[in-house]
């Protein structure tokens, strides 16, 4: 089932379309890919679909809900995370703590709350520390949690990022670069969440220009060159075009 | 021994001038000049309200409170929207503009002839006039007001602030409503200032605008800056040091009128020595850069 659709959507930047009227649609429990060289705007379709930067024409619809005009954390609260090629973590709070704040969906954080019922807020921030430590566990982060995170490896940074959006629990994942930077362990680590997402029934979409992950993990792939989507289809199909090869991959 | 428990009444209203300061600038990455306009604040509004209406101290106290976090949204809901500096720009406009309404608005406030007689806070029956008495009254109201700022700083709240430092696209990303946020972080501060404003005029009888200008909000920013922020033990620490290096200098035997210059002169020192050697401060968590 298609959740997450963009409609005749372009973005002009002083003159340069660099999105340019593209309809794109992505399946629940699905990992789509979104491929293309540097500068073809597949970042700025991510940032569009976020709500950070508005479209000047065309709809962008999350299970039938329009999308365009909410704020970005509105879109955030709707179940859209956002993994970040720059990674984006807090740098200088604990690596635990960038997780704890993640969860915010089902937690009360309101200022009274903690004032008036601080041995409530005791107890909560227990379980959701708990939590925490399960999902830092998870991809081997758990040994690090009370480091700031600003001390993790750039590999360890990118674990740490994932988790974070596992932690805020998202329905549609927006993955730009999930590998890109790491060896190759983690690497496996990376696409096993990818995958095991997908299963579990997420919208997972990824910006990613290894194409042996491509394989791996996408079940559908998008080509976007010049802010157009120019080929899509099966991974295989679509890196077979011989377009695709010879403007991207160079055979 | 008056004058050590006189020292330790400043120490309890600077710090909770500091504490509440620290909120914006330590934990949410906010940058405020306007903090002595709120402390001036509550000082006008509470001392108004009971030589002119014969408000209580309690009550006066509460609607000082609920005077600066209304007056706060004045400058919070339309800056915050901008970035940075923008709020740094509207939070000195502020500043002025409450001064030179303390200053200008004769027939309320008595600009710079300032108000005096100002009554004794008298709670529960039991009016507070000795210095000893005083001590106790501010420390016990410093110190709930300092729980509840911890409380705060220690909270989900307080994390969420700290991750809106760090990187508010992020954060946003993670569905977290930055404008709102900063917009209630600002109001609690504000809010907080008031108090110690109160305390401030109940304890002196007398005010005037030149406790509460431009160069007040700069020297509370300045006790963050050395003594650190981000946690309690930074603006607590920079308290102690900023109120009692002064006295110390008085010791030193200096005449007045150049103790007062090298005063300043000090001040400005630390702060470079600190900004370069000690960017967190002297036990702060938050790095300026």
């Amino acid at each position: 089932m298609t959740t997450l659709e963009l409609n005749n959507v372009t973005k002009i930047f002083g003159g340069v379309r660099a999105v340019d009227r593209i309809s794109l649609g992505f399946e629940q429990g699905k990992v789509t890919a979104l491929i293309g060289p540097n500068g073809a705007g597949k970042t700025t379709v991510f940032n569009l679909i976020n709500g950070f930067i508005r479209p000047d024409e065309g709809a962008i619809t999350f299970k039938g809900k329009n999308l365009v005009g909410l704020k970005p954390w509105e879109i955030a609260q709707l179940g859209i995370g956002r993994l970040f090629q720059d990674v984006r973590l807090f740098q200088r709070l604990k690596v635990v703590d960038n997780v704890m704040a993640a969860f915010n969906r089902y937690n009360r954080e309101g200022v009274l709350f903690s004032l008036i019922m601080p041995w409530k807020v005791a107890v909560q921030e227990r379980k959701l520390r708990e939590r925490a430590l399960a999902l830092l566990e998870f991809v081997g982060l758990a040994g690090d949690a009370e480091k700031l995170a600003d001390n993790l490896s750039y590999g360890q940074q990118k674990l740490l990022a994932i988790v974070r959006l596992l932690a805020n629990d998202s329905n549609v994942l927006l993955l730009d670069e999930p590998t890109a930077g790491v060896n190759p362990l983690m690497l496996k680590s990376i696409l096993e969440v990818i995958r095991k997402l997908g299963r579990e029934g997420k919208t997972v979409v990824v910006i990613e220009h290894n194409l042996n992950v491509i394989i791996e993990v996408a079940d559908w792939v998008y080509f976007m060159s010049n802010g157009q989507i120019t080929s899509f289809g099966l991974p295989q199909d679509v890196l077979g075009d011989p377009e695709v090869r010879r403007t991207y991959i160079g055979i | 021994m008056n004058y050590v428990f006189h020292i330790m009444v400043m120490i309890n209203i600077y710090a909770l001038l500091a504490l509440s300061l620290n909120l914006l600038v330590g934990y949410t990455g906010l940058l405020s000049l306007s903090h002595a306009a709120f402390y001036g604040i509550g000082a006008y509004v509470s001392t108004l309200l009971m030589m002119k209406l014969g408000f209580g101290f309690i009550p006066s106290l509460l609607a000082a409170i609920v005077a600066s976090v209304l007056l706060s949204f004045v400058i919070s809901i339309p800056s915050l929207r901008l970035k940075g500096d923008y709020f740094v720009l509207a939070s000195l406009g502020f500043q002025v503009i409450v001064f030179s309404v303390l200053y200008n608005w004769v027939d309320v406030t008595r600009g710079p002839y300032g108000i005096p007689g100002i009554p004794q806070p008298e709670v529960l029956g039991v009016t507070v006039s000795s210095i000893f008495t005083y001590f106790v009254f501010i420390g016990v109201i410093a110190l709930l007001c300092g729980g509840m700022l911890y409380l705060i700083g220690n909270s989900p709240f307080g994390r969420i602030l700290k991750s809106i430092r760090e990187d508010e696209i992020a954060a946003a990303a993670l569905g977290k409503n930055i404008t709102g946020l900063k917009v209630k972080a600002f109001a609690i501060a504000a809010g907080f200032a008031a108090v110690p404003g109160v305390l401030f005029a109940g304890y002196m009888q007398y005010i005037d605008p030149t406790s509460f200008t431009l160069m007040e909000s700069v020297f509370i920013l300045s006790i963050i800056i050395i003594g650190g922020t981000g946690n309690i033990t930074g603006p607590l620490t920079g308290t102690v040091l900023m109120i009692l290096l002064p006295e110390g200098l008085r010791f030193l035997g200096m005449p007045d009128a150049i103790a007062a210059n090298m005063r300043q002169v000090i001040y400005g020192l630390l702060i470079i020595v600190i900004m370069r050697y000690l960017p967190q401060g002297i036990s702060g968590e938050y790095r300026f850069e």
